[in-house]
């Protein structure tokens, strides 16, 4: 119905008010979930590579993604999840995500937690679920080793192969423990 | 066959000209309205920055309202400067 209406036309938002005032409570969370479904949707339809994600159960503010490590990099073959929390002010404050699996990165601390510029102080309205896992996912294979979080493997990185050694005892030491 | 129109009711469509289908903040369609919004139109305007990307009023006024020390444009990081 909404459609038709012409710009310019106020008649029926008067008979809105009293709705809208009622709306105002629910409302912040009402939008949020609107892009979050909306997220789900294109996440579903796009069938991205290596990259997924979903709510958490009921909750739309609290999703669970799973991605896994680049080719052609140490990462390759390894698989990781991660959980994302959406804030009510959602997409205008970043979410936050950290790694579930327990991740050996330069740029990932031993809770999880992640350095990642975008998620921080460059975060913007404009991006999205996809785009925070495709950059987390491409981070994983392109660490910043200036700032690092996990000072021993920043330091090894240099080593490829020794890195290797050590990321691939870490993530099966890892998942024999969570599971 | 000799018509006589007795009344008639003109009908319009309206959209907006944008470069994109749907805002890059709450992603509704432009021809829609943003996510605070229940109908399209007037009171659910677009707005233009000098980077010609294109908002909802409601979403980039949101977004900038957010952001302390710089106003940029959510899509290309460029000062957000309202097109006159």
């Amino acid at each position: 119905m909404a459609q038709n209406v012409p710009p310019g036309t106020v008649a029926a938002s008067d008979s809105n008010k009293n709705n809208n005032e009622r709306a105002i409570a629910g409302r912040d969370s009402h939008s949020v979930s609107k892009r979050l479904q909306h997220e789900l949707m294109t996440l579903m339809i796009s069938m991205d590579k290596g990259i997924s994600a979903f709510p958490d159960g009921d909750n739309l503010f609290k999703w669970v993604g799973t991605l896994t490590g680049p080719a052609s990099t140490v990462y390759e073959g390894l698989s990781y999840r991660l959980s994302l929390e959406f804030p009510s002010s959602y997409p205008y404050a970043a979410p936050t995500v950290k790694f579930i699996t327990s991740c050996f990165h330069p740029n990932v601390d031993l809770h999880g937690n992640i350095c990642l510029d975008i998620l921080k102080e460059k975060w913007s309205a404009s991006y999205d679920v996809r785009a925070i896992l495709l950059s987390i996912q491409s981070l994983l294979g392109e660490p910043n080793n200036d700032s690092p979080l996990n000072g021993h493997a920043a330091e090894l990185w240099a080593n490829q192969v020794a890195y290797k050694k050590h990321l691939l005892e870490h993530y099966k030491k890892a998942n024999g423990e969570s599971k | 066959m000799k018509v006589k129109i007795k009344s008639w009711t003109g009908v319009a469509t309206w959209r907006w000209v944008a470069n994109d289908d749907s805002c890059g903040i709450c992603r509704m369609p432009f021809d829609g309205c943003c996510s605070d919004c229940r109908l399209p139109g007037d009171d659910c305007p677009l707005v233009w920055g000098q980077c010609s990307h294109c908002f909802h009023i409601h979403c980039i006024m949101k977004w900038l309202q957010s952001q302390q020390l710089h106003q940029q444009c959510p899509m290309c990081r460029q000062e957000w400067k309202f097109k006159e």
